[in-house]
């Protein structure tokens, strides 16, 4: 059951890594909270040319102390200009073995908990021999700032990805929130672009001399710089006061020395996903 | 155990997803509805703004998409678990949305007291009415002002406008709603039109008057009681 809770989403606006939502005023006490199920298709990790189909845990909750959940990550509104959102950010960094990011789900592919020293190497997997990349929390800071009430421009940085705990990632973005396609419709649309640090990019994307012994990649030491870039989609559907069907599709091209690693398979990518949530 | 895995997964979205449809059917058949929710959080934005406010009102607004469905006798009703209220609505389709935390706490829903079809909600920032029906247009000006400066508080893309004028809107029957400019030299009669209260509505046919301020000092007197005084930015 692990594997249910490897991957969440966001059922606002916001359908950047390090999701955001808008700020959201609400009575003294209260919350507004999000919670569904539904599917997710993604490549295996960034750069896989397979992919793999999972089950959604949905969870989006804000506070009227301005603190928030969304999906993998979590902050605090700290303002109160209905024009800048600034605060802490915190997030979990998923894991990545052999099989992808998460864990496997289908069970497919050889064992990734034991370490072995005889492998047999999948040609079609590049990440066969790598050292497996661990879940990190992540701290950093996010910005928005609103140019209109439904344009948002949005900044975040977090710090502790990789095994070392020094990669750090970066994005900027803009959103168009809530257009207004008939009744009980929303779509919010995204494009961005994300940085990392040579330390992000080498622990995801880089293959040492002894990474290269065990899995036949080449060695490659990638720098640091722009990592992808992304348009997303996503699109809300208010069946009722209490159901929503919320939806996205995201697509993502690697860019700079993060496309040119020989673990990438296929730079652009294709994320899709649908869910039911519960308004509490 | 993946299998089973999945197998539960598959299971516990079914299930979730046969629950969310037929609540939604029950739910949302019964007419067209919105959340009190987000019409809470559109309007307490007017509510927490520090800034200069005294000569502003701040609305809910009901917007059918078809025209003509505003009737004499529409309300909006809130209703939660144990909050049931009406919210009286003016002839351009405004209340006042009472902010109650229990309502919130419950997901109230707001649903018109007959059918309308398609609506949203809007937050209207407008100009408080006279008793006397008299408006000096310097008042005017400073209330368009005051009106601005939320506008600038919520939208920075307001920020470059400047305030021009205010319109005027009647009731479409029943009243007499000339407007008169009144200066030291004599009374003007203002050109009456025919046009929507704000952007967006999909009624245009109320009478309106568009005053665009002037340098001269001088008075808007209306000879009945405006449903509404709209700032103008351009």
């Amino acid at each position: 059951m692990k594997k249910l809770f490897a991957l969440v989403l966001a059922v606002s606006g916001s359908a950047a890594s390090a999701q955001t939502p808008t700020t959201n005023p609400m009575p003294d006490g209260s919350r507004d909270m999000y919670a569904g199920l539904g599917v997710v298709s993604a490549p295996r990790y960034e750069g896989a040319d397979r992919r793999k189909t999972s089950a959604l845990p949905v969870l989006q909750v804000q506070w009227s102390n301005g603190i928030f959940v969304s999906g993998m990550s979590a902050g605090m509104h700290l303002s109160n200009s209905p024009t800048v959102e600034y605060g802490p950010l915190l997030a979990i960094h998923p894991r990545r073995t052999e099989s992808g990011f998460g864990g496997r789900v289908g069970g497919v592919e050889g064992s990734t908990l034991a370490p072995s020293t005889v492998r047999t190497y999948d040609s079609r997997n590049p990440l066969a021999g790598m050292e497996e990349i661990k879940a990190r929390p992540e701290a950093g800071a996010f910005f928005n700032y609103y140019l209109a009430p439904e344009w948002r421009l949005t900044s975040s940085v977090l710090a502790g990805a990789g095994n070392d705990r020094n990669g750090v990632r970066g994005e900027f973005g803009i959103q168009r929130l809530a257009l207004q396609l008939g009744a009980h419709h929303t779509v919010s649309v995204t494009a961005a672009v994300s940085f990392v640090n040579r330390a992000y990019q080498q622990n995801y994307f880089g293959v040492t001399p002894a990474q290269a012994m065990a899995s036949g990649n080449r060695v490659y030491h990638p720098d640091g710089g722009v990592k992808d870039v992304r348009i997303g989609a996503r699109w809300n559907w208010a069946l009722s006061p209490s159901w929503m069907l919320t939806s996205s599709l995201q697509a993502t091209r690697l860019a700079g020395d993060a496309k040119d690693s020989p673990l990438v398979q296929r730079p652009t990518n294709l994320t899709v996903s649908t869910a039911f949530a519960y308004r509490f | 155990m993946m299998r089973l895995a999945h197998a539960t997964a598959c299971v516990c979205l079914l299930g979730t997803a046969t629950m969310a449809v037929s609540q939604a059917q029950a739910q949302a058949s019964a007419s067209e509805w919105a959340s009190y929710r987000d019409a809470y959080r559109a309007v307490v934005v007017f509510e927490k703004y520090g800034g200069a406010k005294n000569l502003l009102q701040n609305h809910l607004q009901l917007v059918p998409r078809e025209k003509g469905a505003l009737g004499e006798g529409l309300q909006l009703v809130l209703s939660g678990k144990t909050v049931q209220t009406s919210l009286a609505l003016d002839a351009l389709g405004r209340g006042v949305l009472p902010l109650v935390k229990a309502a919130y706490d419950e997901n109230a829903v707001l649903a018109p007291n007959h059918r309308i079809g398609p609506f949203s909600l809007r937050s209207r920032v407008t100009i408080a009415p006279q008793a006397d029906n008299i408006y000096d247009t310097a008042e005017l000006r400073a209330a368009c002002e005051q009106a601005l400066g939320f506008a600038r508080y919520v939208d920075a893309g307001a920020r470059a406008r400047q305030c021009v004028g205010v319109r005027l809107v009647f009731p479409r029957k029943g009243v007499e709603s000339s407007v008169k400019l009144r200066r030291l030299d004599g009374e003007q009669a203002l050109p009456m039109t025919q046009g929507a209260a704000f952007g967006g509505d999909a009624d245009a046919d109320f009478p309106v008057v568009n005053y665009r301020f002037g340098a001269d000092k001088a008075q808007v007197v209306t000879y009945s009681a405006p449903l509404a005084i709209v700032p103008l930015f351009e």
